[in-house]
């Protein structure tokens, strides 16, 4: 195992009654990577995503976290130093952005409020909403909700951090601000694993590109060999009705 | 009316001794019902098969008989097992069982109303279940849940009368005995009815000014 090697999936399979939707899928992420996930719908993408945090609990398979193997035993530790990226965002609705971003930092890290109000601020001005740390969620749009959501997961230190179609449930207008927060978080040298159908975002700040279909990886690559040259007929067809619609 | 008024002075200060009774009464029982009423909820919606039925079970029981019928079981039922409790214990527990099966009901539907995304962010920034339950399922069930828990605290602020068929002297059995003396029922029920007015009024505005306190945009009028 290579000594940065933060995020490593092996062969996880996971299945819904008849149905396959993770066919033993593995990939490993190096620290400062981000690993772009892309795939028709229902191809397991959000399966596989939530299966490494153990959301959703696998089958087979084992996730390692900086060699650490998640189990039932570690799981609220191991979850605590991933963050994870909701496509309904998820924000508590009970609470206002400033707590938001310090509950979890609280009650599962034990920061006291000083260090947590400090931590949340810092985070807030980082995905540039400090002005909104009194708003409560359902005053605010779409796309501020979901920078607040990545500051949550941001304030938490994780070693990974998890997006699952961060940009899908929002306006067309309003995925570039949280767009723009995913690219400086990847070229400030997070690592990070994006599951969306945003394709700009993939060419320019991917390292890697995954493409699932069936439960299974078809193929992966930089995204210059998968957007110019792919080998696989399947790729090209879902990158050209990507690029149509997008 | 001059007349209506003679009366209450007369009888309205022996009649209010009745008050710190009823309102005992009602507040023990309205929360050891509110934590048991939880309990009860927290078997249904998340405890295994046994705690579900169990919970089930008690909840049809309580609300499928009359709280006389129950009040009557603790009080003048349960001795012939050596179970003896004084009047004002039987009430309290009479109706503490009673109104946690109702709060039970109301509890769970404004739990079930919680979006699931809510306990599913919690649990994955790492909290625990007891963690995620309390801190981000709760507040928002409990605050969803107001309206409903409002015009069950007011029920069973006016069921307390029902303790004086096992002899608590509360503002109903004083009456009723002020009656006996005065033989002027008409006037001294009257009366009583006024001061059970006062009273779920006031309980009604302290609870609607509690529900515009907690009201957080998002949370309850969605």
């Amino acid at each position: 195992m290579s000594e940065s090697l933060v995020l490593d999936v092996r062969n996880v399979t996971k299945r819904y009654d008849s149905l396959e939707v993770l066919k033993g899928i593995s990939l490993g992420l190096n620290k400062g990577e981000t690993k772009v996930v892309i795939g028709p719908s229902g191809s397991g993408k959000s399966t596989l995503l939530r299966c490494v945090n153990h959301l959703t609990k696998p089958d087979a398979g084992e996730i390692y976290l900086e060699g650490e193997a998640i189990r039932d035993a570690n799981i609220n530790a191991m979850r605590a130093r991933m963050g994870f990226v909701f496509q309904d965002f998820n924000l508590f609705s009970h609470l206002n952005v400033l707590d938001n971003v310090r509950i979890c930092q609280m009650k599962v890290k034990g920061a006291d409020k000083k260090t947590a109000t400090h931590r949340a601020q810092q985070e807030l001005a980082r995905v540039g909403l400090e002005e909104k740390a009194s708003a409560y969620p359902a005053e605010l749009s779409g796309g501020q909700q979901q920078r607040v959501s990545i500051a949550r997961a941001l304030a938490m230190d994780p070693v990974v951090l998890l997006f699952d179609e961060p940009t899908s449930a929002l306006d067309p207008e309003l995925t570039g601000e949280v767009v723009r927060v995913m690219q400086q978080l990847a070229a400030e040298g997070m690592t990070m694993v994006v599951v969306t159908h945003e394709m700009s975002f993939a060419r320019q700040a991917a390292d890697e590109i995954i493409f699932m279909e069936n439960g299974h990886i078809v193929e992966q690559g930089s995204p210059d060999a998968m957007f110019s040259h792919s080998d696989h007929e399947r790729t090209r067809a879902f990158l050209n009705v990507i690029a149509d619609h997008g | 009316m001059p007349e209506f008024i003679t009366f209450g002075i007369k009888w309205l200060p022996e009649l209010l001794k009745g008050v710190p009774i009823t309102l005992s009464l009602w507040a023990i029982a309205i929360t050891l019902g509110f934590f048991l009423g939880l309990v009860l909820t927290w078997a249904r919606v998340y405890g295994n098969r046994f705690f579900y039925w169990l919970s089930t079970v008690y909840i049809e029981l309580f609300r499928g008989t009359p709280m006389l019928v129950q009040m009557f079981f603790i009080y003048l039922g349960l001795p012939r097992f050596g179970i003896v409790f004084d009047a004002f214990t039987a009430a309290v527990i009479a109706i503490t069982l009673n109104s946690a099966a109702y709060q039970a009901e109301y509890f769970r539907g404004s739990v079930l109303s919680v979006p699931k995304g809510q306990l599913t962010a919690a649990r994955a920034c790492g909290m625990t279940q007891w963690q995620a339950i309390c801190c981000i399922m709760l507040p928002q069930a409990l605050r969803r849940v107001l309206p409903q828990w409002s015009n069950e605290a007011i029920v069973e602020l006016k069921f307390t009368s029902i303790a004086y068929t096992i002899g608590v002297v509360e503002i109903t059995a004083l009456a009723s005995d002020i009656g006996s003396r005065t033989l002027d029922f008409f006037q001294i029920f009257l009366w009583a009815g006024l001061v059970y007015l006062v009273l779920t009024s006031s309980v009604a505005s302290f609870l609607g000014w509690l529900e515009r306190k907690t009201y957080v945009p998002g949370v309850t009028n969605v």
